[in-house]
C-alpha cells in the first residue's frame, strides 16, 4: 500500500491528462444530464433583457476571441436569440480585433433565423482599437467613434442608429467580455459617469473580479464562464427551442464540466492522502 | 441542405488537425506542436495587422489625408517617431510619442479607477445591516448567500486582510490599549446601533440587539490590530486570502476545463448543425488526425527525437 501511494505521487503527469481526456470525452459521447440551478446574477441579467420595451435598441460590445469562444459563444447566441425574439434592435461593436470573424457570422445567422434586416434591426459598427480610450469615446460620442459601420456605410444613413448619439442613449449595454479590454474597463470608464445599465458575460477566470461590480450595482447582471452560459440558455430556451443552426452547447458542456471537476477533486484528495500517509516522520533533535 | 464549399470542408479538417497538434504537447514538446504554434502566431499577427489596417489606418489616417485633412499628419509623424525606438543612436526621438501615450492613458485610467473602483467599492464595504437583515435575513440561499452573515464576514475579513498586510509590527506599548479600545468601540457601537434601530422602529428588540452585536464586532476588529490578539486577526486575514485565492483558482480551473470541452465538442462535431456534420465528418477527421500525429511521434522518437538522456560523466 505504501509503495502504491508513493508511486501515485510520482506518477507521470501524462496519465493525469489522459484521465482528464476520458472524463471529458466519455460524457460527451454518452451524454449524462444533471440538474443545475440558475444563479441570481444570471437571472438578473435575463430579467434586465426581459424588462426592455419592444423596439428599443441595445448596445453589444462583443469582446471575445477564438480562445474564449467555448465559454462565451453559447451566451452570445442565446442572448442574440433572446433580443431578436423580443424585437429589440442591436448595435454591435468590438474592441477585440479577433472578434469580427466570430461575432458577425453568428449574428447574421441568428438575425436571418428571425427575419431581421441588417441596418434596420441590427448593425455591426466594427472593431475599434484604443482600449479604454475607445470605451471613453463610445461613452461620449458614438458617431464620432464609429463614423461608418463595418461595411463602410456612414452611421447617419443607418436606420437603427437614428437618435443614438452616445452610450447613455441605450437602455442596456451588454458586454461579452473575454478579458482586457472588457467589462472592468466599461465599468471604470463610463458606467459611473453616465449611470449606465451594463450586463456582462465573462470568462470563468474573470468571474471573481467582476462579482464585486455586480454586488455594488455597477452591473445589472453577470454570467460567468460555461455555467453562466448554461444557466442563461436554460432561461432563454425554457419554453422554446434554439434557432436553426444553434445547439445548447453550454448546457451540454456543463454536464461534462461536473465530471471534469469531480476528477480534479478526486486527484486533489488522493494526492493529499498519499502525501500525508507517506511523508517521512519528523525526527526530533532530542 | 446548404452545400459547404471545399474551403469550408478543408478549413474544418485543418482546424481539427491543428487542435490535436497543439494537444500533442501534453505528450511532450515536438516538431508538430511547434508547427501548429508558429502557424497560430503567424495567423494571429496577420489578422491583427489586417484588422488594424482596415479599422484604424485606412479610416483614421489614409482616407483623412486623401480628403485633404492635413492635421492628420501629426499622428502620422508621432507614429514614425515611435519607430526610432529600434535605433540605438536616435531612440530618444521615440520618447515624445511615448510620453503622449502614457500621459493620455494615465489621465483616462485615473478618473475611472478613482470613481468606480475605489469610491464605489469602498462604499460597498460598509453594508447596511438593517436593510440586509430586512431583505435577506441571516443567510439567503436564493440570493447567492446574501444576508447579514455575508456582510459581517466581508467587513471582518477585509479588516483582517488589511491588518495582515499593513500592521505587521506594532510597538508593545501600543498593544496595552488595543483590547480596551476594541471593547469600548464594540460595546459603544453595539449600544448605539441597537438603540438607534429600536428608536427608528426599523427592527424588533431581538433583531436590534443581534444587529447591534454584529455591528459591534465589525467596529471592534480594527482595534484588535493594536492588541495582543493581533496574530489571531492576521491569521484570519490569511485564511480569508486563501479562501479568495482558492475561489479564483477554482474559477480558473473551470475555465480551462471549459476550453478543453469546447475543443472536444468541435472534434466530435457537436458544435455544428447536423447538415454540416454529415458533410465534414468531424469524427473521421479527428481519428485520421490522431493516427497521423501518433505515427509522426513514433517515427520522430525512433529517429532520436525527444529529450536526450544525460551522458554519463
Amino acid at each position: 500500500m505504501y509503495d502504491l501511494l508513493q508511486r501515485f505521487q510520482n506518477m507521470d503527469r501524462r496519465w493525469i491528462f489522459a484521465g482528464m481526456a476520458l472524463a471529458i470525452l466519455i460524457p460527451l459521447l454518452f451524454p449524462v444530464e444533471f440538474e443545475f440551478a440558475v444563479d441570481e446574477r444570471v437571472s438578473s441579467l435575463y430579467d434586465a433583457v426581459e424588462a426592455l420595451p419592444t423596439g428599443s435598441t441595445v448596445f453589444i460590445s462583443a469582446d471575445f476571441d477564438p480562445a474564449s469562444r467555448p465559454e462565451l459563444e453559447p451566451f452570445f447566441r442565446a442572448n442574440l436569440d433572446h433580443l431578436f425574439r423580443k424585437d429589440i434592435k442591436i448595435v454591435m461593436a468590438t474592441l477585440w480585433e479577433f472578434a469580427p470573424p466570430i461575432a458577425v457570422p453568428i449574428t447574421e445567422e441568428i438575425a436571418a433565423a428571425h427575419g431581421k434586416e441588417y441596418g434596420v434591426d441590427w448593425v455591426f459598427l466594427g472593431y475599434k482599437p484604443g482600449k479604454e480610450l475607445a470605451i471613453k469615446s463610445i461613452g461620449e460620442n458614438i458617431p464620432k467613434t464609429f463614423p461608418t459601420d463595418s461595411r463602410g456605410t456612414p452611421v447617419g444613413e443607418i436606420a437603427v442608429m437614428n437618435g443614438i448619439k452616445q452610450a447613455k442613449d441605450f437602455p442596456l449595454l451588454i458586454n461579452v467580455s473575454a478579458g482586457f479590454p472588457g467589462t472592468r474597463e466599461y465599468v471604470l470608464q463610463i458606467q459611473g459617469q453616465y449611470d449606465l445599465k451594463i450586463a456582462s458575460a465573462c470568462t470563468a477566470v474573470s468571474g471573481p473580479d467582476y462579482i464585486p461590480f455586480y454586488k455594488a450595482g455597477q452591473l445589472v447582471g453577470l454570467s460567468a464562464g460555461m455555467p453562466g452560459s448554461a444557466q442563461y440558455e436554460k432561461l432563454v430556451w425554457a419554453e422554446s427551442e434554439p434557432p436553426k443552426g444553434t445547439r445548447k452547447l453550454a448546457t451540454q458542456a456543463v454536464n461534462v464540466l461536473n465530471l471534469g471537476h469531480a476528477y480534479v477533486i478526486l486527484l486533489i484528495l488522493f494526492g493529499n492522502i498519499a502525501y500525508f500517509l507517506t511523508r517521512p516522520k519528523e525526527v526530533s533533535d532530542d | 441542405m446548404t452545400e459547404l464549399t471545399q474551403f469550408d470542408l478543408v478549413g474544418a479538417w485543418i482546424s481539427i488537425f491543428l487542435t490535436l497538434c497543439i494537444l500533442s504537447f501534453l505528450y511532450e514538446d515536438n516538431p508538430i506542436y511547434k508547427l501548429a504554434e508558429h502557424l497560430f502566431l503567424g495567423v494571429s499577427i496577420g489578422i491583427s495587422i489586417t484588422e488594424i489596417y482596415y479599422g484604424v489606418f485606412k479610416p483614421n489616417l489614409l482616407l483623412k489625408l486623401a480628403g485633404g485633412r492635413w492635421l492628420s499628419v501629426i499622428p502620422l509623424i508621432l507614429l514614425v517617431m515611435l519607430f526610432f525606438k529600434v535605433s540605438k543612436k536616435y531612440s530618444w526621438v521615440a520618447r515624445t510619442p511615448i510620453a503622449f501615450i502614457v500621459a493620455a492613458y494615465a489621465g483616462v485610467k485615473l478618473t475611472g479607477e478613482a470613481n468606480a473602483n475605489l469610491m464605489t467599492q469602498v462604499a460597498q464595504t460598509m453594508p447596511d445591516l438593517a436593510t440586509s437583515w430586512a431583505e435577506h435575513g441571516f443567510w439567503d440561499w436564493s440570493a447567492d448567500g446574501a444576508g447579514v452573515f455575508s456582510d459581517v464576514v466581508l467587513v471582518v475579513g477585509l479588516v483582517a486582510c488589511l491588518v495582515h498586510f499593513y500592521f505587521s509590527r506594532v510597538p508593545p506599548s501600543v498593544t496595552r490599549y488595543g483590547a480596551k479600545l476594541a471593547i469600548f468601540a464594540g460595546v459603544g457601537v453595539m449600544f448605539f446601533t441597537a438603540a438607534g434601530l429600536l428608536v427608528v422602529d426599523k427592527a424588533g428588540p431581538f433583531s436590534a440587539v443581534f444587529l447591534g452585536m454584529l455591528a459591534g464586532v465589525c467596529a471592534a476588529m480594527p482595534f484588535l490590530a493594536f492588541s495582543t490578539y493581533r496574530p489571531w486577526v492576521t491569521r484570519f486575514g490569511v485564511l480569508m486570502l486563501m479562501l479568495s485565492f482558492g475561489a479564483s483558482f477554482g474559477y480558473t480551473v473551470m475555465g480551462r476545463i471549459s476550453l478543453a470541452i469546447g475543443r472536444a465538442q468541435e472534434m466530435l462535431g457537436l458544435t455544428r448543425p447536423m447538415e454540416q456534420v454529415v458533410q465534414i465528418h468531424p469524427r473521421i477527421a479527428s481519428l485520421v488526425s490522431i493516427v497521423l500525429i501518433v505515427a509522426f511521434l513514433v517515427v520522430w522518437r525512433m529517429r532520436g527525437g525527444g529529450p536526450k538522456e544525460p551522458e554519463p560523466s
